[in-house]
């Protein structure tokens, strides 16, 4: 995904010098290609997030659209305040971009998990929060951000994830990706966790049971029109790589409240039971209940009642 | 009809005119800080009377002098200042702090003219400023960014990164002042977190650093005129400048003048100015 990110970013930046990328020291043999060809356009501000941050505020505050990339909890978690007051009150033209979400950083250790970045960052006023399902999703979102202004956070997975997209998807704001269809329920997912959704998806079709599943990037955009028919076609199961506090499952409980839609939706996330535990991704996503088994007993769960 | 006030020229009137606003609104509005805005009025007078290149109709300009103030508590001074200089009504600042006036107790940018950063919490205007100047200096768009500290403001960390980062780009359209009056939030400088030798560590750091009479007008305005690398301009001041019983005192941080302190500072205003 952060390839993607990249590549895209940079066919973008070749043609809109206005278009900034800096980095906290992070993304070795990533960012040499945009570097090495728009040197102009690139800022590596050394290892000093909260300064990085205000920096990119002020720089913004140009007339420039400044792309911030680090990982995970470092240019969001770390440097919160500066987003707060430089970028998000300041309604200057930033997008946050954290690699490696949820346990893409597995056996690296908490620190550099990003379990609640999505809480945090979606409290804030004037803040997108976009989470890609896929390389495919990527693509379409990233030259989206290019062409907007608001302050924005992309969060991103970090290499080698599954496609879950057949093809490039059309993005539009505010609008939910469907991947397959079904009668009997909805599977909503956000990020590179969606092969997870899938798998559970097709394990329930073994048991004539058909749900849609469903990627959601624009976590504070909530797409209202598919919830509302999701809703009133079965039980929902959100899907996320986060905590279960304040995540894209809250968000989706928040806006089924606001909206007074009664709905019957479960959370599948991290229960961070251990929050010093190693392991590659797929043993943390395991570990801490983000698994096929868990959303389908979630699913029949709802589906008993 | 709300008056927009003929702009001043010499800093030195405009201080004196800008430290009676402050003493009145922070007394009509309850606020404290006023010792702040007592200590910094000087700096920004000379600022605004012409050592920045800034005025009510450049503000559109993108190539116009920046100045942030980075310690937002003394917004009274800083609103004092554009008040007089015409950036927006006089009439604004008697509603100071008042339920949805323009003005608010810590620095806000939005339908402030010539704010350029909403500030009060400490650290957040220098790396902005950083932002600012080397957009300028890689894309050659003139004009410079003044960032003005108080003191006991660098004792955040983002202060010395930002000093790393404009040195090590040769930022040299970015200048910081810092209101060295030597007290902070709850007592001096020196018995909170030691900052001397205060000027080395900004010329180890690679500014160009200068230690001027805060107080004193022709001193900083020399002192703003030129620059070769980023330049720090330590100004030596008083909190409270300018009426005794406010100065040099950690209380005048809080306390707000009463209507008997505001006709005494005006009496010592009259004497000493």
């Amino acid at each position: 995904m952060r390839d993607t990110f990249v590549k895209t970013l940079l066919k973008e930046a070749r043609k809109d010098s206005n278009i900034i990328l800096m980095t906290g020291d992070l993304g070795f043999g990533v960012l040499d290609e945009f570097q090495k060809e728009l040197p102009a356009q690139f800022i590596n501000s050394g290892v000093n997030e909260q300064t990085m941050m205000g920096l990119a505020g002020g720089y913004a505050s140009t007339g420039k659209r400044v792309f911030v990339y680090s990982i995970g909890n470092f240019p969001t978690l770390r440097c919160l305040e500066q987003i707060r007051n430089d970028v998000c009150l300041m309604n200057n033209s930033v997008v946050v971009v954290s690699v490696g979400a949820g346990y893409a950083y597995g056996s690296q250790g908490y620190t550099h998990h990003a379990l609640e970045d999505i809480a945090v960052l979606r409290a804030l006023p004037n803040m997108d929060v976009i989470v890609p399902a896929d390389p495919h999703e990527t693509i379409g979102i990233t030259q989206l951000l290019t062409t907007t202004k608001n302050p924005s956070y992309l969060r991103l997975g970090k290499s080698n994830e599954p496609l879950i997209h057949k093809k490039e998807v059309l993005i539009t704001p505010g609008k939910i990706n469907e991947i397959s269809g079904g009668a009997d329920g909805t599977l909503i997912f956000s990020g590179s966790v969606g092969v997870i959704a899938v798998e559970a998806a097709r394990e329930l079709a073994l048991k004539s049971i058909n749900v849609s599943v469903a990627s959601l990037p624009f976590v504070s955009q909530i797409d209202l029109d598919y919830l509302k028919s999701a809703a009133k076609k079965g039980p929902i199961v959100v899907v996320e790589e986060h905590s279960y506090r304040g995540g894209v499952g809250s968000a989706i409980l928040e806006t089924l409240s606001n909206h007074a839609i009664s709905a019957q939706v479960a959370l599948v996330a991290a229960s961070q039971t251990n929050l010093s535990q190693i392991g590659d991704q797929d043993f943390l996503r395991n570990e801490n209940g983000i698994s096929s088994k868990n959303i389908i007993s979630k699913f029949l769960a709802l589906r008993a009642n | 009809m709300e008056k927009i006030q003929s702009p001043f020229s010499n800093a030195a009137e405009l201080a004196l005119a800008a430290r009676h606003e402050i003493i009145k609104m922070t007394s009509v509005a309850k606020a404290s800080h006023v010792a702040s805005a007592l200590s910094v009025v000087d700096i920004l007078s000379t600022l605004y009377a012409g050592s920045a290149d800034i005025s009510p109709s450049k503000l559109g300009d993108p190539d116009r002098d920046i100045v942030i103030l980075s310690k937002g508590h003394s917004a009274s001074a800083l609103y004092s200042v554009l008040a007089l200089q015409g950036f927006f009504p006089i009439e604004w600042l008697a509603d100071y702090c008042k339920n949805d006036a323009p003005l608010g107790g810590h620095v806000t940018f939005k339908g402030v003219p010539g704010v350029e950063l909403s500030t009060g919490s400490l650290g957040h205007g220098l790396p902005y400023g950083l932002g600012i100047a080397m957009s300028r200096k890689k894309s050659g768009v003139s004009g410079r960014v003044f960032v003005v500290l108080s003191d006991g403001e660098c004792d955040e960390g983002t202060i010395w990164e930002s000093a790393m980062i404009a040195n090590h780009h040769n930022l040299d359209n970015l200048v910081v002042i810092v209101d060295r009056n030597k007290i902070q939030s709850l007592t001096f400088t020196e018995d909170t977190l030691k900052l001397e030798p205060f000027a080395d560590k900004w010329r180890a750091f690679g500014w160009e650093t200068e230690e001027v009479p805060g107080h004193d007008y022709q001193a900083l305005q020399k002192s703003l005129a030129t620059q070769s690398t980023p330049k720090c301009i330590i100004a030596d001041t008083t909190k409270g400048k300018g009426v005794d019983f406010m100065e040099n005192s950690v209380l005048w941080h809080y306390k707000s003048p009463s209507t008997d302190d505001v006709t005494k500072a005006f009496e010592q205003l009259s004497e000493n100015y």
